[in-house]
C-alpha cells in the first residue's frame, strides 16, 4: 500500500489533518470503530473502519451434525435474524440435492420477506432516524399544525392536534425528569439538523409507534419458526405442518394462523405505506441537498438475488429480485455473479487481523482458512488492550475484506434496487422512478446516504406487498391440495454422499449473503459465511482499495467533529450488522494461533 | 420532580380504574395476590426510574431483540417510565466519546443504585483482543461497571452460560458474566435464553422495580417465577407424550396431529424455561407449537448436548459409526460380544467336561 | 469344615452345608431381579418410543407412555428401596452379605484365590477351589458391575426424576448435584442409559454363570438364592 496521500477507487486519502475516534458507534449490531482525519475545513480526507469483535463460529462449526448447523449460525446475528438460518439449510440442501416442498419454499419467502418488512422499519426509526431528528426540537412543535402536516402527507389515522399533544407532553415529561435514558448527551441543538419541530415531533411520534408495531409484524415468524428472535428453521423444509381441517388441526398451521397472517400482511402495508414512506419523503424532503455518503454506490454495486419462485435454483429465471454485479457505475451492462467460481468471490487479510500463508492472495470461501493474528502496525496509539488510534497501513479490523474479481462491493438494499433497475424490473424501476419524481431527483442522487435510506424504504414497501402476494400463494397452494411443507427423503444421514459441498445464497436486509459448507462422513468439515457486512465494513486489501464505508465518508464536511453526526448519518445507512462481519472460520480446524504485538 | 407512572398513565388519558385494572392484570400474570395489584400501583405511582446500564460484549443483539418485542409492558413504555436506560449500544442516540461520557456519568451519580444489564460476554484468551469496544478489552468495561451495580442482570445464554461462542472448542475464550465478575461479590440474576422470552425479560425488571428486591433465584442464579419448571412439566403436548403419540418425522401425520416432538429430539424434558406457558410475542406460539422440537436453547451449553434431533446425545466421536451412533448401539454391541463370548465359553465347558468325563471313562474301564 | 478368612475358600477337610445367603439377602435378591426386567424394558421405552398404539384418540385418556413411565419410576422406588436395605443388611447381616460390597483386597489369599478361579475359568487350571459365598472373581464383579452400577443408575435416575422440581427444591435438592457432576442433563440421561447396558451385561453373565457352577461346579448356587443353604456336592468318585 502506498504511503499517504495515495489514490484509490477515485478517492484521494489523506491522514495529514486531525484524527477522530468513533468508538463505539452506537444504534448498530455489534462493535464497530471508525477513526477519520478532517481536514481544515473539516472535510473528511481519511476514513477507516475496524470491526472490534470476533466470536470464531465457523471452528466451533467444525465436526457438528449438518442439520444443527442452522442453529449455530442463526446466532451469528440477532437482528437479521434467520437470515444466517436460511443460508446455512440453502446450502445444506445445495450440497445434499434437496428440493424443498413448495409450501415450504413460499413459507420461507414470507418469513424473509417479514423480516425485511420489520428490520427496515426497526432500522430506519430506531437504528437512524435520530441521526436525521432531533428530539429535543420536537419538543416545541405545534400539535396542531404538526396534525395538519401529518393529515397532508398522509392518510394514517393517529393524526389528530390531541394525539400529537400528549406525544409532546409524554416527551415533556421524560426531559424534564432529568433522566434522558437512550437520548442522553446525544447532539440535539447540532447544527447539521434541519428539520422543523413539526416533522421532529412526527418522527418522534412514529418511533414510538414504529417500536410497537414491529412487535406485530414479527409474529408471521413465530407462528411458522415458534419464535422471534431466532425462530426455527428445518433442512428440507420448515418445521411448521399444515393441517387445515383434519383432526388435530390445531396443533399446526390451521385457519386461525393464516387468517392471523393474513391481517398481519394488510396492517404492516398499512404502516408501511401510511407511515413510514410518508416520513421517508418528508424527512429526504428537507435533506435532498446532503449529497454525501455515495461511497462506491456509484461504483460497484453486488446482489446475489432473492425470493426464489419455485423452489430450487437460486438463478434470475426464478428470482423475484434479480442478481447481478455493476461495475464502475456501468448500468446497461449488469454482470452475472456465480458464488461457486473461484476467481469470482475472495476474501483477502491483509489489514484483517487474521493470517494466511500468502496475503497477496485472497481465497475462496470454499478454500478458506482463517486463523486469529491480532497484531497492530508500528504506527498504533496506545497498547495492544488499549488502544487510541490504529495503524491501518498494517493489520486493523476483526473483519476481512471480501472482493468481487478483485473489486471492493457495496451490497444491500440500495445495490438490489440498482441491480434490479439495471436489469429492468418493471416494479421496481416503477417504485424508483416514483419517488426520484415527487423529490425532483436524477438517478444519481440515489448514490448517496440518503439514497441508502431511500432504497431501504421502498425496499420495506415491496416487502410488505410481497408478504400478501406469498400469503395468497400459499393459500393458492394450499387450495390445490398440497400440504407438504418438509422432504424427509434424505433427512438420514445414511442417504446422504460421503463427500459433499453447497452454497447456500441470500439476500438478507443488508446485502447480499453466502453460506458455504463442506460435508464429510456425515459431519461438517468446512463451514465458511460471507456475509453483507464483510463486504460493506471490509477493511483495505493489499492494494489499498477502501471498502464501502471507507469510501462512503470521504470527503464529507463535518460542522462539529467532536458530535460525529454526519459520521453516524452515513455509517448507520448501511445498517451495520458487525456480529455477522466478524465470525469467521478455520476451515481446516486448526489449533488457533497466539497472538503477538509487532 | 420525574414522572411517575401513574402520572404518565393519567396524561395518557388512561383513567384510574383502568390503571388499576393493569396493576391487578400485572400482578395476576406474576402470581400474585390483590395485596400484590396494591402494592405495584403504589410503586408505579411513586418511583423514580431505576437507571439501567445495558453493555453488551460478544453477543448476537437478540436479547436487545427481544426485549423490544415485548408485549406487556410494551418496551416504549420500559424505556420511557420504568427505568431509565442511560447506556444500551444499540438504541442509545449518543456514540463514541458522548456515549463514553455519559456511561463515567451514571456511575458516578448513581453509584451503587443503578442495575447492569449485560448482554453477550467477556473473551479472555489472548488477553481479550476478541472484543475491543472503545479499543480495550470488554472484560475491563464489564468489571468497570459492575464494581459500582446494585446488581446484574445476565441476559440471555450469552451472559448467563457462555452460548454458542462458548461452545466447544470456544476459540474466542467467551466465559459467562459471573466468571468474568469474580470476586465482585455482586449479585447476579441469570435469564438465560437464546434470546430470553421478552415478557420475561420485562416482567423481571418490573418486578424488581416495583417491589424494590430481587426475585427469588435458583440454586443457579435464575428467578424461580419463570426458570423452576421444565417446558416439558406445562406443554400443551404433554398428553401425547403420556399416551405415547409421537410424531416419528417433520411433517407426518403425527405432526399434523400436534403429537409430542419427543422423538424428533425436542429437548423440552431437559429444559428449564416458561416457553409452553408465557410463550412468544404476546403469547402467540412456540417452539414446540409450531411443530420443531425445543432446542433447550436457555440450558448450560446446550450447543455441546449432542443433535437438536436426537433424543440422546451421540456418544461415539465421527467415523465410529456416524451420526446415529447413541447409547443403544454401544449396548447392543457389547451385548452380542458378551453374549459371544459365554456361548464360546459355555462350548469350551461341554468340551472340557466332556473330556474329562471321557478320561474318567478311561481310567474306570481300566480298573 | 474349615473356611480360609477373608477369601472364603473351604479348605481341604471334612465338608458340610452352610446356611450363606440370610433371609434379606435373598429376598432383596429376588426383588432386584424382579425388577430389572421391567425397569429394562420401560427405560428402553422411554429412551426410544414405540409408535403409537392409538392413533387419533382421546390424548386425555390414553396413558400408554404415562404407563411405561410410572411403572419405570414405581419399579425403580422399589429397586431403590431393596438396595438401601440390603445395604443396611451388609451392616448388620452375617460376613457373606458384606461379600459383595467390600471385596477384601487387602488380603493376599482373596488375590490368590481370585487368580486360581479365573486361571479356572480360562480352563488353565482344572479345578476350582470350593467357596462358601461368593468366589473372590464374582465378589469383584459384584462389586465394581452390579454394586457401582446400580449406585450410578440410581443415582443419575434420581437426578433425571429431580428435574420436575426446581433447582434447589425437592429431590433436586438430594440429587441435583449429579447434573452438575456431569456438567449437563443429556450426559446423565446417557450415563443412565449405559448403566442401564452395563447392568445387562452383568445379568448375562450371571445367568450364564450360576447356571454353569450349579452344572459344573462343586457348589449349589441358584437353590442357594432359594433356600440359603449352600450344599457341597460330593466327589463323583
Amino acid at each position: 500500500m502506498a504511503n499517504y496521500p495515495y489514490q484509490t477507487q477515485g478517492f484521494t486519502l489523506n491522514n495529514s489533518g486531525r484524527r477522530v475516534v468513533v468508538d463505539p458507534i452506537t444504534r448498530i449490531e455489534g462493535h464497530l470503530r471508525i477513526e477519520v482525519n478532517v481536514d481544515e475545513n473539516n472535510v473528511i480526507r481519511n476514513a477507516v473502519s475496524t470491526g472490534t469483535m470476533w466470536r470464531g463460529l465457523e471452528v466451533i462449526l467444525k465436526g457438528r451434525d449438518p442439520r444443527d448447523a442452522w442453529a449455530f449460525v442463526e446466532r451469528i446475528c440477532g437482528v437479521c435474524t434467520g437470515v444466517h438460518a436460511l443460508s446455512c439449510v440453502r446450502a445444506v440442501e445445495d450440497a445434499l440435492g434437496i428440493v424443498i416442498p413448495r409450501n415450504a419454499n413460499i413459507i420461507r419467502n414470507l418469513m424473509l420477506s417479514t423480516l425485511y418488512a420489520q428490520d427496515h422499519l426497526v432500522h430506519f426509526y430506531h437504528l437512524h432516524a435520530l441521526d436525521w431528528v432531533d428530539v429535543v426540537s420536537a419538543l416545541s412543535a405545534d400539535p396542531r399544525r404538526t396534525s395538519q402536516l401529518q393529515q397532508s402527507i398522509s392518510s394514517w389515522r393517529n393524526s389528530s392536534p390531541g394525539y400529537f399533544r400528549d406525544v409532546q407532553n409524554r416527551l415533556k415529561k421524560f426531559v424534564e425528569s432529568g433522566q434522558l435514558g437512550i437520548f442522553a448527551n446525544a447532539y440535539w441543538g447540532h447544527p447539521a439538523y434541519r428539520l422543523p419541530p413539526e416533522v421532529n415531533l412526527i418522527a418522534v411520534t412514529h418511533y414510538l409507534e414504529a417500536l410497537d408495531f414491529q412487535t406485530k409484524i414479527i409474529k408471521i415468524h413465530t407462528i411458522f419458526g415458534g419464535k422471534n428472535p431466532h425462530p426455527n428453521w428445518l433442512v428440507g423444509g420448515v418445521p411448521s405442518p399444515i393441517n387445515l381441517d383434519g383432526a388435530g388441526a390445531v396443533g399446526a398451521v390451521n385457519e386461525f394462523y393464516l387468517n392471523l397472517v393474513r391481517d398481519i400482511c394488510e396492517e404492516t402495508i398499512e404502516f408501511i405505506e401510511q407511515v413510514y414512506i410518508p416520513d421517508l419523503i418528508a424527512i429526504a424532503g428537507f435533506y435532498k441537498d446532503w449529497g454525501f455518503g455515495g461511497g462506491i454506490s456509484s461504483q460497484n454495486l453486488m446482489s446475489y438475488g432473492e425470493y426464489p419462485i419455485d423452489p430450487g435454483a437460486h438463478t434470475n429465471d426464478n428470482l423475484l429480485v434479480p442478481s447481478g454485479v455493476i461495475v464502475n457505475g456501468n448500468l446497461n451492462e449488469v454482470q452475472d455473479v456465480d458464488l461457486k467460481d473461484p476467481e469470482q468471490i475472495q476474501e483477502w487479510v491483509s489489514h484483517s487481523w487474521y493470517k494466511y500463508a500468502d496475503e497477496t492472495k485472497g481465497l475462496h470461501p470454499f478454500d478458506g482458512v482463517t486463523e486469529p493474528n491480532f497484531v497492530l502496525g508500528g504506527n498504533t496509539k496506545g497498547t495492544r488492550t488499549d488502544i487510541q488510534e490504529v495503524d491501518e497501513s498494517a493489520k486493523y479490523s476483526w473483519v476481512k475484506a471480501p472482493r468481487w474479481r478483485g473489486l471492493p462491493m457495496e451490497v444491500g438494499p440500495l445495490a438490489r434496487y440498482v441491480v434490479a433497475y439495471a436489469r429492468g424490473n418493471e416494479e421496481i424501476k416503477d417504485q424508483v422512478d416514483g419517488l426520484l419524481g415527487r423529490l425532483g431527483l436524477p438517478i444519481t442522487a440515489l448514490f448517496s446516504t440518503l439514497g441508502r435510506t431511500a432504497a431501504r424504504g421502498l425496499e420495506a414497501q415491496w416487502s410488505a406487498r410481497k408478504m400478501k402476494h406469498f400469503y395468497n400463494e400459499l393459500i393458492a397452494n394450499i387450495k390445490a391440495g398440497d400440504m407438504a411443507t418438509a422432504n424427509t427423503e434424505k433427512w438420514e444421514p445414511s442417504t446422504w454422499a460421503k463427500e459433499c459441498k453447497g452454497a447456500g445464497p441470500c439476500e438478507a436486509p443488508r446485502g447480499a449473503l453466502a453460506h458455504y459448507i463442506k460435508i464429510k462422513d456425515t459431519r461438517i468439515d468446512g463451514y465458511q459465511a460471507v456475509v453483507p457486512t464483510t463486504w460493506n465494513a471490509s477493511p483495505r486489501d493489499p492494494q489499498g482499495q477502501i471498502g464501502a464505508y471507507e469510501a462512503a465518508l470521504l470527503n464529507t464536511p463535518m460542522a462539529d467533529p467532536s458530535q460525529p453526526l454526519e459520521i453516524l448519518r452515513t455509517i448507520h445507512s448501511f445498517d451495520p450488522c458487525l456480529a455477522c462481519a466478524t465470525h469467521v472460520l478455520n476451515d481446516k480446524g486448526e489449533e488457533l494461533v497466539k497472538v503477538k504485538v509487532c | 420532580m420525574s414522572e411517575t407512572y401513574y402520572e404518565l398513565f393519567r396524561r395518557q388519558g388512561i383513567s384510574r380504574r383502568s390503571f388499576l385494572q393493569f396493576c391487578s392484570l400485572t400482578a395476576a400474570s406474576l402470581g400474585l395476590s390483590e395485596v400484590g395489584a396494591q402494592e405495584i400501583a403504589q410503586a408505579l405511582q411513586t418511583k423514580e426510574r431505576v437507571p439501567v446500564i445495558w453493555l453488551h460484549g460478544l453477543e448476537c443483539t437478540c436479547c436487545t431483540e427481544a426485549f423490544i418485542r415485548s408485549s406487556h409492558p410494551l418496551a416504549k413504555d420500559v424505556v420511557l417510565s420504568m427505568i431509565s436506560l442511560d447506556y444500551d449500544d444499540t438504541i442509545m442516540a449518543a456514540a463514541g466519546h458522548q456515549a463514553e461520557e455519559h456511561l463515567e456519568r451514571t456511575i458516578e451519580k448513581y453509584k451503587g443504585r443503578y442495575i447492569l444489564a449485560v448482554e453477550g460476554n467477556a473473551s479472555v484468551a489472548d488477553d481479550g483482543v476478541y472484543c475491543i469496544p472503545n479499543g480495550k478489552p470488554f472484560i475491563e468495561k464489564l468489571r468497570h461497571v459492575a464494581k459500582d451495580c446494585h446488581a446484574v442482570i445476565s441476559w440471555g445464554s450469552c451472559a448467563a452460560w457462555g452460548c454458542v461462542q462458548a461452545a466447544k472448542p470456544n476459540p474466542s475464550g467467551a466465559e459467562p458474566v459471573h466468571k468474568s465478575l469474580r470476586g465482585l461479590g455482586k449479585t447476579i440474576i441469570k435469564v438465560p435464553g437464546c434470546p430470553p422470552i421478552p415478557e420475561v425479560m420485562t416482567a423481571i425488571i418490573t418486578f424488581m422495580i416495583t417491589y424494590e428486591r430481587l426475585p427469588q433465584l435458583d440454586l443457579q442464579g435464575r428467578p424461580k417465577m419463570f426458570y423452576s419448571q421444565r417446558i416439558h412439566d406445562k406443554c400443551y403436548r404433554r398428553p401425547h407424550f403420556d399416551a405415547g403419540q409421537f410424531a416419528e418425522k417433520f411433517d407426518d401425520d403425527g405432526a399434523r396431529m400436534g403429537y409430542c416432538l419427543y422423538k424428533l429430539g425436542c429437548k423440552g424434558p431437559t429444559t428449564y424455561n416458561a416457553c409452553s406457558t408465557v410463550r412468544w410475542n404476546d403469547g402467540l406460539s412456540f417452539p414446540i407449537q409450531s411443530g420443531h422440537g425445543c432446542i433447550g436453547c436457555s440450558e448450560d451449553n446446550f450447543w455441546d448436548k449432542g443433535s437438536f434431533y436426537e433424543h440422546l446425545p451421540t456418544i461415539l466421536p465421527p467415523g465410529w459409526g456416524g451420526i446415529e451412533s447413541t447409547a443403544d448401539k454401544v449396548g447392543l454391541t457389547a451385548a452380542a460380544v458378551t453374549g459371544a463370548a459365554i456361548a464360546a465359553h459355555a462350548a469350551a465347558s461341554v468340551v472340557k467336561q466332556a473330556r474329562s468325563k471321557s478320561s474318567n471313562d478311561k481310567l474306570a474301564t481300566k480298573e | 469344615m474349615e473356611i480360609e478368612k477373608y477369601s472364603g475358600r473351604v479348605l481341604p477337610g471334612p465338608i458340610e452345608n452352610i446356611y450363606v445367603y440370610q433371609a434379606p439377602v435373598r429376598l432383596w435378591h429376588w426383588i432386584t431381579v424382579i425388577m430389572m426386567l421391567p425397569l429394562a424394558v420401560t427405560g428402553y421405552l422411554i429412551g426410544a418410543p414405540p409408535p403409537a398404539i392409538y392413533v387419533g384418540g382421546e390424548a386425555t385418556f390414553i396413558y400408554v407412555f404415562a404407563w411405561i413411565r410410572i411403572i419405570h419410576f414405581s419399579c425403580a422406588m422399589i429397586f431403590t428401596i431393596a438396595f438401601l436395605m440390603r445395604l443396611y443388611w451388609a451392616i448388620v447381616g452375617n460376613h457373606h452379605s458384606r461379600d459383595i460390597f467390600l471385596p477384601p483386597v487387602w488380603s493376599l489369599n482373596w488375590w490368590k484365590g481370585l487368580w486360581d478361579q479365573a486361571m479356572y475359568y480360562l480352563f488353565l487350571k482344572k479345578e476350582a477351589p470350593s467357596w462358601v459365598g461368593h468366589n473372590p472373581l464374582a465378589q469383584i464383579a459384584m462389586f465394581a458391575m452390579f454394586v457401582l452400577g446400580s449406585v450410578v443408575i440410581i443415582v443419575t435416575g434420581f437426578a433425571l426424576y429431580a428435574q420436575q422440581w426446581a433447582w434447589g427444591d425437592g429431590w433436586m435438592a438430594l440429587f441435583g448435584w449429579a447434573h452438575v457432576a456431569l456438567d449437563e442433563p443429556q450426559a446423565v440421561r446417557t450415563l443412565h442409559h449405559l448403566m442401564m447396558w452395563y447392568l445387562l451385561l452383568f445379568s448375562m453373565v450371571h445367568i450364564y454363570m450360576v447356571f454353569r457352577e450349579d452344572i459344573m461346579g462343586k457348589e449349589s448356587v441358584i437353590g442357594t438364592m432359594v433356600d440359603g443353604i449352600r450344599m457341597f456336592k460330593a466327589k463323583e468318585h
